[in-house]
């Protein structure tokens, strides 16, 4: 039996895919999936809606045929776009919770603004090599992902040097994703935690965060009330920063 | 005094490996110069002319050292600092 709950999984990729399959088996009733990438045979070890048979496919569509043989209950809305300036808040708005999985940091800054805009709680997760983290953020108030990394990275990043990230994290830190989404909606207070996995030593912390007062979108006096691409510039490894407003590839690929 | 500090998986190349170092300090920015002195370069990736990096977050137990002193942050016996830089991969 279908569910009432409208979830919005943004990059169905590493971590989207095993998130999507945990909330279209859990009976979410709607799963929105928001991506404009096209199945490589480098994902398939870890982008698992996808097989040989959908290499070179965009994967919204392929992803959507998967979750229908999966939950056929679960009604998905496909949206082959990547989150932008200038479709963000409408896009979470349409939804109750958004799962966001993306790969670069101005995608994850700007989900993270876009739903405090919206008012919409939001999941955030992200897995390099062996490590992965994954945040829960209400709909009112912090801490929020802003009050944790504070804003996008202009320089050399820890991860821009590294490349990839081993499989089996971003099923761990996917489905922790899903899971912290459920609770969300069941009502159960999950936020104000950071929950760290190392793939290495399989240790799983949780650790307490706090709202930052000068936070820019949940502090006191926030200065994020609307959307401004600028916002959004990412720094990459040695290369001039890039608009991601007027550039739509993306600013740091795994 | 030493002090363990936990070393994420992108900074390990730095520490030839190890997921756990030791360090001597009586503050966070003793033990990070520390460490720096036997893993050249762990510095620069955590601190910058400001202080720590926007998005590095550093945790003596369960405490963001934002909330306790920041770099000055003072270290007891049995303390252990985490390091969780900001990522984006999936």
């Amino acid at each position: 039996m279908r569910g009432s709950a409208r979830v919005l999984v943004i990059g169905i990729g590493g971590l989207g895919c095993p998130a999507a399959i945990a909330l279209a088996r859990a009976g979410i009733g709607t799963l929105g999936i928001a991506d404009d990438d096209v199945v490589d045979v480098s994902n398939l070890h870890r982008q698992i809606l996808f097989d040989d048979a959908d290499v070179g496919s965009p994967k919204v569509p392929a992803a959507a045929r998967a979750l229908a043989r999966l939950a056929p209950d679960v009604l998905v809305e496909p949206h082959l776009t990547r989150l932008l300036p200038g479709n963000a808040v409408a896009l979470v708005s349409a939804y109750d919770l958004v799962v966001e999985g993306s790969d670069n940091f101005a995608t994850k800054f700007l989900a993270a603004d876009a739903c405090a805009i919206a008012k919409r709680p939001i999941v955030h997760a992200a897995a390099v090599r062996w490590h992965g983290t994954a945040l829960a953020v209400g709909s009112a108030g912090g801490p929020c992902y802003r009050c944790l990394f504070e804003d996008v990275p202009l320089e050399d990043v820890p991860n821009c040097a590294e490349a990839g990230v081993v499989g089996p994290m971003v099923g761990v830190v996917g489905a922790a994703q899903a899971d912290l989404a459920l609770s969300m909606l069941a009502g159960e207070d999950v936020l104000g935690e950071l929950f760290t996995f190392d793939g290495k030593s399989l240790a799983a912390r949780r650790r307490r965060i706090s709202r930052r007062s000068t936070c820019l979108l949940c502090g006191d006096g926030a200065r994020i009330a609307n959307i401004e691409p600028r916002r959004y510039v990412e720094g990459v490894c040695s290369v001039e920063p890039r608009d991601i407003a007027q550039d739509p590839s993306r600013a740091v690929s795994y | 005094m030493d002090t363990i500090v936990r070393i994420p998986a992108a900074l390990r190349t730095l520490t030839g490996g190890a997921d756990e170092v030791k360090g001597t300090g009586g503050t966070v920015g003793e033990v990070i110069a520390d460490l720096d002195a036997r893993h050249p370069g762990l510095k620069d990736r955590l601190i910058d002319e400001k202080g720590v990096r926007r998005f590095i977050n550093i945790y003596v137990g369960e405490e963001d050292v934002r909330f306790t002193g920041g770099l000055g942050t003072e270290l007891k016996s049995g303390d252990q600092i985490s390091i969780i830089p900001a990522i984006a991969g999936g």
